[in-house]
C-alpha cells in the first residue's frame, strides 16, 4: 500500500529518519505534492539563468520562448532570488529536551529547520545556521552551498545547558550584517516584551524574523496526574506540587504568555508561529513561504 | 467499651509509621524534568501546602486500618447496660469478717466489730452491702441488702469461734455473694488479724476484675502467745498395774521476753498435775507430768496453760480409748501350738495400742461363736471342715480378718486351702540352694511399706521350704520368692481381708521368725486384716470423725451440748464435722451412760501463731480475670460473654476489607493511570 506523500509530515515518521538531508527532502516533496498552485515567488529585472520546471513553479515564470524553442520546460532566475539570506537559529538550551509525545521538541525543530532549509535552497536563498545556547555557538554563514554542512550540523547537535535567548539573539543580530530572513526556533522561556525588544534590534538591521514556538502539549497542559516533583531542565530547581491543583492557574498563565508573544512579536512586524510537536510540519512551511511571499512580494 | 488486653492499645503508636511513610514518600519522589518553572515559579504555591500530605484518602485508609488491626487485638468488649448505669450507682461492699480463733484475742474481737460497724454506719443508705462471717469456712449471714440494721443485728450477735484461719473459703463466698450484682463494680472488704497461717490455697483463686479487695487489719499491741501445741501420751506397766505419762508441748511465740507459765493436767476432770516451765521467747518446750495411775475405760484429758490475751488455745484437749484388746483366734493342730506357732505366739502378745489377745482352738471348733468376739483368724496349716469354711467366710465376709498359713499339712496332695483361698501345686524344697528369699515385694502395700525404705530386712530371711502356689482369679500377690512363686497373698472377700502365706512361720521351714522384721511385719500383717485402727489422741477444727461401724444408731454429744444423729451407710458409717473445740461423745441410740467412743478436737496450731501478714500481701497468686464471676458464670453466662467479646471478629473483617481497598487505591483508585514521560531521550514514568 502506497503512503501519501504528506504522510512524511508527520513528525512521529520524522523521528525514525537519521539522515536529515532523506528527511528534509522528504518533508519538502510531500508538502511541494500537495500544494497546486506554485507559492514560490519572487521575481526580479536582473535575469540571471534559466533552470527547469519544477512543480510548483509560477507558471508566469516559464519561458515560453524557450519552450517553443526546446520543447521543454524553463523557467528563468532573476539574482535577487538567489541573493536572500536565510539564517536558521536553533535554540539548544536543556528545556527544548522535553517531551509527552514521541518527539522531543529540540528533534521537532531540528525536522522545521533541515525542512526549511532545504525548502530556501530549492528556491534559491542561501542559507546559514546558528546555535543558540548560553551563547552564540555553530555559526554557518548564509551561502548556497552551506545546505549539507547545515544538515550535518543540525544532525549531531544536541541540547543542553542554559539558555541565553535574548542575549543570542541580540549576538545574531551583529553577526548578521547583511538583511534577509532570520528564522528563529525556539521555546521562549523569555518575558515576551523582553523578547520582543530583543527581534526589535533584528528588524532594525533590516531583517524579516519568523519566530517558530514548538510547544510540547504536557508543556502547554501540565498534563501530570499524580503529585510529583518537577526539575527545571535548565537550572535544576526542583518543586513538588500537585499538578491537578495548578493546573488550570499554569494553562492560564501559559496562554497568556503565547498571547503576549503574539501581540508583542506582532507589535515588532515578526512572524510568531506557535507548533505544537504533535502536529504535522506542513503549518510550519506554510507559515514560512507566507512570510516569504509577504516580505518579499513579486519574487 | 472495655478491653481485656489493653496492652495491644500501645500498638496505636504504629499509625506514625504510615503517616511517616506518607512524608517519606514525598519528600523521595524521583522529580521529573520539565523545561521550566517560569510559570510555576509565579503561581501562588505555599510551601506548606507542598510539605503535606498529600494522598489523604489512601493515608486515612492506611491508618484506619492499622487501627482496627490494633483495637481487635486488644480484645475489646462491651459493658452492659447495667455497667453503664453502675457510674451513679450505689456501691457495693461485702463485708468479710474473720472470727476464726485467733479473732477471739483480747484486743481483736472488740476492734473487728467496731471496724465493721464503722463501714456500715459510713455506707450511703442505697449502698448494698452482705456479711459473711468466716473462719475455715465461710457462713454468708446477709446477701446483698440496702436494710443496714439486719447486719448491725447480725454483727451484735457474732462471736469468734474455735476453728482457724481460710482466706480463700471467705473470697469464694464474696465472690458467691456478688453474683446477685454482676457488673458492676464492688468492694470487698476484709476485716481481719490477717494471720499468715490463713493464705494458704489463695493461689489460684480468681476473682473477677469488678471486684476490689481490701483489707481492713485488726492491729493489735502483741502478737505475743503461749499455746499448748500437742500431747503425747504413754501407757506405762509396772509391776502393780498400768499408769498413763502425759507430755505437753507448749509453744510461745513473739514473746518480749523469757516467760515462765504454769501447766495443770486434768484427767477425766480431776486435777493430775501441774509443772511451771520456762518458755523462750519463740520456740518450744515439753512439759512431762508425773505418770497418774490409768482409769478404766476411755480417758478424757485436758491441758491447761495460764490464761493470756489468747485465752482459746491455752486449753488443750485429748482422748484415750481404754485398753483395747485386739481379740484373735488361733486354729491350729494341737502338734503346731508351742512348737510351730512359739514365734508368732510370742510376737502377739508384745504389741500394745492395741493389745493383740491370741485364743487357741483346735479344729473343728471354728464355729460362729467362736468367732463372735474375734476380729482375726489365724488358720495354722489345717484344713477346715465344711462347716469351718463356712462360718469363716461368713466372719470375713463380715468384715473380719484371717490368716491362712500354709505349711507341710496344707500342702500335701488332698489337702483344701481354707475358703479356696489358692490352690497348692506341691512344695519347693529350696535346702540344697541355701533357701530361698523374698524375691519380689510390693512395698507400698500397708503389710510391707515399713520396709520401703530398708527392703533388706525383707530379703535377709532364707525358706527352706515353701508351698506352690496357684494364685486364683481375684487375689493379688503381695511378695514373691525369688524363683517368681508367690510368697504372700491378699483377696478381699465381702468386707473383710484374707492374707494366704505359703510358708510356716516357725524355724523348721526358714528362718524368718529369727529376723528383725517378724515382729513389725506380723504385727502389720494381723492390724491389716482385722482392720483395726487406733483411734488418735485428738483432732483438728475442720475434720470428720468416723464413728465405729459397730454403732448402727450413732449419737453424737457436741462439746457445746449439741445432739447430733448422723447418718451413714453400711459400708462407710457415719461421720461427723468437727467443728467446734473440745470433747465430742458417741452413744448408740441414746444420750446415757458411758460414750461408745470419744474424740478430742483442738485448734490447729498454725492459728495460735498470730504474726500478720502483710495487708499488701493478702491477694499475692490470686488471679484477676475479666471472666465474670469466673466459672460461676455458667454456660449461659459465657455465651454472654463471649457475644460481648466477640466485637474483635468483627474489626479484623473490616480491616481486611479496608486493606483490600487499600490494596485497588494505592495502585489504581482515584490517582489514575501513570503519565508517560519521555525526558532527556529516556522514558519515565510518574505515578
Amino acid at each position: 500500500m502506497a503512503i501519501a506523500p504528506t504522510a512524511f509530515l508527520d513528525p512521529a515518521l520524522l523521528a525514525r529518519i537519521s539522515d536529515f538531508e532523506l528527511l528534509a527532502r522528504t518533508v519538502v516533496d510531500g508538502f511541494m505534492h500537495g500544494v497546486h498552485r506554485s507559492v514560490r515567488k519572487g521575481s526580479s529585472l536582473d535575469f540571471a539563468e534559466h533552470r527547469a520546471y519544477q512543480p510548483g513553479d509560477d507558471l508566469r515564470r516559464v519561458d515560453w520562448r524557450l519552450y517553443a524553442r526546446t520543447d521543454r520546460y524553463y523557467v528563468k532566475q532573476y539574482e535577487a532570488d538567489t541573493n536572500v539570506s536565510v539564517w536558521f537559529a536553533l535554540d539548544t538550551s536543556a528545556s527544548m529536551d522535553f517531551t509527552t509525545t514521541t518527539v522531543t521538541k529540540f528533534d521537532y525543530a531540528r525536522f522545521l529547520i533541515a525542512s526549511l532549509a532545504w525548502l530556501s535552497k530549492q528556491q534559491g536563498d542561501k542559507v546559514g545556521f546558528v546555535t543558540m545556547g548560553a551563547d552564540i555557538g555553530e555559526v554557518i554563514p548564509p551561502s548556497a552551498r552551506h545546505l549539507q554542512r547545515i544538515l550535518h550540523t543540525i544532525s549531531r547537535t544536541a541540547p543542553s545547558g542554559k539558555g541565553e535567548l535574548l542575549a543570542t539573539i541580540d549576538r545574531l543580530a551583529h553577526v548578521t550584517t547583511r538583511a534577509g530572513v532570520v528564522v528563529v526556533v525556539s521555546d521562549c522561556y523569555e518575558p515576551a516584551d523582553k523578547l520582543g525588544r530583543a527581534l526589535d534590534t533584528m528588524r532594525a538591521r533590516g531583517h524579516d524574523v519568523i519566530l517558530f514556538h514548538p510547544i510540547d502539549p504536557g508543556e502547554r497542559e501540565l498534563s501530570f496526574a499524580a503529585p510529583l516533583t518537577i526539575e527545571d531542565a535548565e537550572s535544576g530547581v526542583r518543586l513538588p506540587l500537585r499538578p491537578d491543583d495548578l493546573r488550570k492557574q499554569y494553562r492560564d498563565a501559559f496562554a497568556a504568555h503565547r498571547e503576549a508573544l503574539t501581540k508583542r512579536l506582532a507589535a515588532a512586524r515578526a512572524d510568531y508561529v506557535p507548533l505544537d510537536t504533535d502536529q504535522p510540519l506542513d503549518r510550519a512551511l506554510h507559515a514560512y513561504l507566507d512570510m516569504r511571499a509577504r516580505r518579499h512580494p513579486g519574487r | 467499651m472495655n478491653f481485656l488486653v489493653p496492652a495491644f492499645l500501645a500498638g496505636l503508636f504504629a499509625l506514625a509509621i504510615p503517616i511517616a511513610m506518607h512524608l517519606r514518600h514525598r519528600e523521595k519522589g524521583t522529580p521529573v524534568r520539565f523545561p521550566s518553572l517560569m510559570f510555576l515559579e509565579k503561581l501562588s504555591i505555599r510551601t506548606s501546602k507542598r510539605q503535606r500530605i498529600t494522598d489523604w484518602p489512601l493515608l486515612l485508609l492506611r491508618a484506619l486500618a492499622l487501627a482496627l488491626l490494633v483495637l481487635a487485638f486488644a480484645r475489646p468488649f462491651a459493658g452492659n447496660s447495667d455497667a453503664a448505669a453502675a457510674e451513679d450507682a450505689p456501691s457495693t461492699k461485702v463485708l468479710l469478717l474473720d472470727r476464726s480463733m485467733s479473732m477471739g484475742h483480747s484486743e481483736s474481737w472488740a476492734a473487728a466489730i467496731d471496724s465493721a460497724r464503722r463501714i456500715v454506719r459510713e455506707s450511703g443508705p442505697q449502698d448494698r452491702l452482705g456479711l459473711v462471717f468466716f473462719d475455715d469456712e465461710a457462713e454468708v449471714a446477709q446477701p446483698l441488702t440496702t436494710d443496714h440494721s439486719a447486719i448491725d443485728a447480725l454483727l451484735q450477735t457474732a462471736t469468734p469461734s474455735t476453728r482457724s484461719t481460710r482466706y480463700v473459703s471467705a473470697l469464694r463466698a464474696a465472690r458467691s455473694v456478688l453474683l446477685d450484682a454482676p457488673n458492676v463494680p464492688a468492694e470487698v472488704l476484709v476485716i481481719t488479724d490477717l494471720q499468715r497461717g490463713g493464705v494458704a490455697g489463695l493461689a489460684g483463686l480468681e476473682l473477677p476484675e469488678r471486684i476490689t479487695v481490701r483489707a481492713v487489719p485488726v492491729v493489735r499491741s502483741s502478737e505475743a502467745n503461749v499455746s499448748v501445741s500437742g500431747v503425747d501420751v504413754r501407757r506405762v506397766a509396772d509391776a502393780e498395774r498400768t499408769r498413763l505419762a502425759v507430755q505437753a508441748r507448749v509453744a510461745s511465740r513473739r514473746l518480749s521476753d523469757v516467760r515462765t507459765v504454769t501447766a495443770r493436767l486434768q484427767i477425766d476432770g480431776r486435777a493430775s498435775g501441774e509443772q511451771s516451765i520456762t518458755l523462750p521467747t519463740d520456740g518450744e518446750r515439753v512439759v512431762s507430768f508425773d505418770a497418774v495411775p490409768l482409769p478404766s475405760g476411755r480417758v478424757r484429758g485436758l491441758i491447761t496453760l495460764d490464761t493470756d490475751a489468747l485465752a482459746a488455745d491455752d486449753t488443750f484437749h485429748f482422748a484415750l480409748e481404754g485398753e483395747d484388746g485386739l481379740p484373735v483366734v488361733l486354729l491350729a493342730p494341737d502338734d503346731a501350738f508351742g512348737v510351730e506357732t512359739l514365734f508368732a505366739e510370742r510376737a502377739l502378745a508384745i504389741g500394745r495400742a492395741p493389745t493383740v489377745a491370741v485364743e487357741r482352738r483346735r479344729p473343728g471348733s471354728l464355729n460362729e461363736a467362736a468367732l463372735q468376739d474375734a476380729e482375726m483368724v489365724f488358720v495354722w496349716d489345717t484344713p477346715l471342715t465344711q462347716s469351718e469354711n463356712a462360718a469363716l467366710e461368713t466372719f470375713v465376709r463380715g468384715g473380719g480378718g484371717a490368716i491362712v498359713i500354709i505349711g507341710r499339712r496344707l500342702s500335701s496332695r488332698d489337702a483344701v486351702v481354707p475358703l479356696n483361698a489358692a490352690t497348692v501345686n506341691g512344695s519347693a524344697d529350696r535346702f540344697a540352694d541355701r533357701g530361698g528369699t523374698f524375691g519380689d515385694v510390693q512395698t507400698e502395700h500397708p503389710v510391707f511399706s515399713a520396709f520401703r525404705d530398708t527392703p533388706g530386712a525383707l530379703t535377709s530371711a532364707r525358706f527352706i521350704r515353701y508351698a506352690r502356689l496357684e494364685v486364683p482369679a481375684g487375689t493379688e500377690v503381695l511378695a514373691r520368692f525369688d524363683d517368681g512363686s508367690p510368697a504372700v497373698l491378699e483377696r478381699r472377700e465381702g468386707a473383710g481381708r484374707l492374707l494366704v502365706l505359703a510358708t510356716s512361720l516357725d524355724t523348721r521351714t526358714g528362718d524368718l521368725p529369727l529376723q528383725p522384721a517378724f515382729f513389725p511385719l506380723l504385727r502389720r500383717m494381723v492390724l491389716h486384716t482385722s482392720g483395726h485402727t487406733a483411734a488418735p489422741l485428738w483432732q483438728l477444727t475442720g475434720e470428720a470423725w468416723a464413728l465405729p461401724k459397730s454403732l448402727p444408731e450413732p449419737v453424737v454429744s457436741t462439746p457445746s451440748g449439741e445432739i447430733l444423729r448422723p447418718a451413714g451407710n453400711d459400708s462407710t458409717g457415719a461421720a461427723v464435722a468437727l467443728a467446734e473445740r473440745g470433747v465430742y461423745s458417741a452413744y448408740s441410740s441414746v444420750v446415757s451412760g458411758d460414750p461408745v467412743s470419744t474424740a478430742a478436737v483442738n485448734v490447729s496450731a498454725v492459728e495460735s501463731d498470730l504474726t500478720p501478714v502483710d495487708a499488701r500481701e493478702l491477694l499475692v497468686g490470686v488471679a484477676v480475670s475479666n471472666d465474670e464471676a469466673g466459672a460461676d458464670a455458667g454456660p449461659a453466662g459465657s455465651i454472654e460473654l463471649e457475644k460481648r467479646q466477640g466485637i474483635w471478629r468483627w474489626l479484623l473483617m473490616v480491616a481486611a476489607l479496608l486493606l483490600v481497598a487499600e490494596t485497588l487505591l494505592a495502585n489504581r483508585g482515584w490517582r489514575g493511570k501513570a503519565a508517560r514521560l519521555t525526558v532527556a531521550g529516556s522514558e519515565r514514568s510518574a505515578s
